[in-house]
């Protein structure tokens, strides 16, 4: 019936010392990858904590998969990993698993056959080891990693709510997460996951929201809000790096709105009515060699930088102060 | 309810399946029979020893008197011990003769030496040295030895027939102590003290270990955040319950196997003791109704169920051991203080004292049974105690259900008093 397997009406949520998520509204359409993207202490926590019921907002309403949020038949519907990962350290693998697997209503039968099919499926199971005998201290952090993913999975959830599952993986864990998230989308499944890492969502979403101070920033589908950020951004690689000359041009206010120095090439975005080919015409004036001066979509880093960052940057000043993490994760 | 029975199972079997839970369990039915054996052990030591009729008998009176005592040591005296040696002395050499005597003992040629004069055949007093002084049962056997002579010779002296004497003085009194409650006659006054102290030892200690276990339970789930998994499944009271009640079952589990193994040892106390060449004295077991054993249940569920959700709330406002330590001062007090009454409650279980700790339900789960376990205690009292602490265990669960729900998910400061209240507060 609904077409949204999240709605979040003008939800707020308040501490006594600040305002964790303010007046927020998202959908997440039905069998998406809906990314919720935002810098530490957006409120993408609460926000999920809210959608699980876990905490109940001052205001607004939530439904989910067509019923309220507090409705006690939809939590076995959902399946969490928390953003900090930890489970019984003392407790063998396997009755972790079936326990978190019976939480969700599933039998104890059928928990047991989905474990193993699991435990095949990310190696923790072979003609060598049966590692869902050990207990969960003596597994390495990769390992343990999988066994919760699992038990987020066992009963087969509607609705997957990842918080930060890209932090602390390796590249091959990292690979075989992504993998596992198309697969769920590929079944009908909707995946919602927070994550600070623009990089990621890019890839892996196909809408996302992006908050700040606990407050809606923009959201909609990556290639909507591709489109409405247009293609004022141009890739610019120089050899030898830049000039003393391109540098002035750059930082003039009039033609460039700001620079991004990714390293290996600058991305430069102009100011609206600013004419690409200006751009072009003086930097070959000052005779730098240009290697590569492309048109190009802005990246979802870039525009979550002119967003939430908010501040223009000028080339030489001090990177964003607003908490933006650009690490890169393993995988890719 | 099937995720609440999940949850209770999950605490129950994780911990029965512990090393310490094995060895603590076997370890408690140890104790119990140590504390039967030990001390018939210790009372078959201080039986009068054989020492006891090796005794040189200074005898400075010029009556006699001294080779009748020998003569009825002699009659009491135990197998295989050296009969006593009477010296006459004249009263100015009685200080000499015990100097030689010292030395005798000191050798070792006899185990002490009775000192008789005018003093003792007027009923006034009687010296003894030797190197069983210090045994009780040696030291009254001697007095009523010397006590039943002077009496036998002073009802000759009255004309009394000596036939006579001896069926006069006759009189093996054996003094059978028996408790009187409401309720009628019966058990041991002894017994009943012992039990009821061990009845209040027990609660006190599980109350103290288990509410530890509750605490470290929920210090774990929230430490490494298990429990956010947990509260997006089931409602944090769902979890807060199933972690009281597993633990408490996992308690009780403990304490009925010690029961049930002390109920044996004490079946098989008796062939054990004879092994030991220990004569079994009777000892009551002590009588413990079906209500008796109702009352204390319901007593070790609601006091447990009091602390244990005070321990949960503590274990959810804190991030490590330490602060948790700290943070648990306040039960432990409520606790020991308890303890620290149990003994003068023994003493006195009727007193004021005792009815005030009966009603106050930090104390009234583990006072009440005592004195449950001691004598009948009027059933009005009963019933105030159980629904003090009946409604104190609802406002203490209420509190702790909402200082947990939010104590769970917060990281970081432990939280001051005052940000707690607030946490009650909260709606959700």
């Amino acid at each position: 019936m609904a077409d949204y397997t999240v709605e979040i009406e003008n939800v707020s949520k308040r501490y006594a010392e600040h305002v964790a998520v303010n007046n927020l509204t998202l959908h997440v359409p039905k069998g998406s990858v809906y990314g919720l993207l935002g810098p530490n202490g957006a409120g993408k926590t609460t926000t999920i904590r809210m959608i699980l019921n876990i905490i109940a907002p001052d205001q607004g309403t939530i439904r989910i998969l067509g019923v309220p949020f507090n409705d006690s038949r939809i939590t076995d519907r959902i399946g969490y990993l928390p953003e900090e990962r930890g489970l019984y350290r003392k407790m063998q693998v396997r009755r972790v698993l079936r326990f978190l697997a019976e939480l969700k209503g599933v039998n104890g039968a059928v928990a047991d056959q989905r474990i193993t099919e699991w435990m095949e499926r990310f190696d923790l199971r072979n003609a060598e080891k049966d590692w869902g005998l050990s207990k969960i201290d003596e597994l390495s952090r990769g390992m343990q990693q999988k066994v919760q993913f699992i038990g987020t999975l066992l009963h087969d959830p509607d609705l997957v709510i990842l918080d930060e599952p890209f932090s602390g993986l390796d590249p091959i864990n990292a690979q075989a997460l992504k993998d596992t998230i198309v697969d769920l989308k590929r079944r009908g499944k909707t995946v919602i996951f927070s994550t600070h890492l623009m990089d990621n969502a890019e890839r892996i979403c196909d809408a996302v929201c992006i908050i700040a101070r606990g407050e809606k920033v923009l959201d909609g589908s990556i290639a909507a809000i591709k489109d409405s950020h247009g293609s004022r951004n141009i890739a610019l690689s120089l050899d030898g790096g830049s000039s003393n000359g391109v540098g002035a041009i750059l930082a003039d206010r009039k033609l460039v709105k700001r620079v991004d120095d990714s390293n290996r090439y600058f991305e430069v975005e102009l100011v609206d009515g600013a004419n690409p080919q200006e751009l072009l015409h003086r930097i070959v004036a000052t005779g730098a060699s240009i290697q590569r001066f492309e048109l190009v979509q802005p990246s979802l880093h870039q525009i979550f930088l002119e967003r939430v960052g908010a501040r223009t940057r000028a080339p030489g000043e001090e990177p964003w102060a607003e908490g933006v993490e650009i690490g890169m994760t393993g995988h890719g | 309810m099937a995720k609440l029975w999940t949850i209770i199972k999950r605490e129950y079997l994780e911990r029965v399946r512990t090393r310490w839970f094995v060895m603590a369990t076997v370890f408690g039915p140890v104790f119990f029979g140590s504390l039967i054996l030990i001390p018939a052990y210790m009372a078959k030591k201080s039986k009068a020893s054989t020492e006891f009729a090796n005794t040189i008998i200074l005898d400075g009176t010029t009556t006699g008197v001294g080779q009748r005592i020998a003569d009825a040591l002699n009659f009491k005296r135990p197998a295989g011990s050296v009969a006593p040696v009477v010296r006459v002395v004249a009263a100015a050499e009685l200080s000499q003769a015990e100097s030689t005597a010292t030395h005798q003992v000191m050798s070792k040629q006899a185990s002490g030496y009775l000192v008789l004069d005018a003093q003792t055949v007027k009923g006034d007093s009687l010296r003894y040295a030797g190197r069983n002084a210090s045994n009780l049962n040696d030291m009254e056997a001697l007095r009523n030895t010397v006590k039943e002579t002077i009496l036998r010779e002073r009802l000759e002296e009255a004309g009394v027939r000596s036939d006579k004497i001896k069926a006069l003085t006759l009189l093996p009194l054996k003094l059978s102590a028996q408790r009187i409650s409401d309720a009628g006659r019966g058990g041991s006054g002894t017994v009943s003290i012992i039990f009821a102290g061990v009845v209040a030892f027990l609660l006190y200690m599980s109350i103290v270990l288990y509410g530890q276990n509750v605490l470290r339970g929920v210090l774990e789930e929230k430490t490494t955040r298990v429990a956010e998994v947990v509260v997006s499944s089931v409602p944090s009271e769902t979890l807060l319950a199933g972690k009281v009640l597993g633990v408490g079952a996992v308690g009780l589990t403990q304490q009925i196997i010690w029961v049930v193994a002390s109920v044996v040892m004490f079946k098989v106390r008796a062939p054990l003791m004879s092994r030991l060449g220990v004569p079994t004295a009777p000892f009551q077991m002590p009588e413990i109704s079906i209500g008796f054993g109702i009352l204390l249940l319901l007593f070790f569920l609601l006091g447990f169920t009091f602390y244990a959700s005070l321990y949960a709330a503590v274990g959810s406002s804190v991030n490590t051991e330490q602060e948790a330590q700290q943070a648990v001062q306040p039960l432990l007090i409520m606790l020991v203080a308890t303890a620290v009454f149990i003994n003068p409650i023994l003493m006195n279980p009727t007193g004021g004292t005792a009815h005030v700790m009966s009603i106050l339900p930090f104390s009234a789960p583990i006072i009440m049974p005592l004195r449950l376990a001691i004598g009948s205690v009027p059933w009005w009292d009963i019933a105030s105690s159980l629904v003090a602490l009946a409604l104190s265990c609802v406002v203490a669960v209420w509190i702790a259900a909402r200082i947990y729900r939010v104590g769970l998910l917060m990281y970081g400061k432990r939280p001051t008093m005052k940000e707690m209240a607030r946490w009650i507060s909260y709606s959700h």
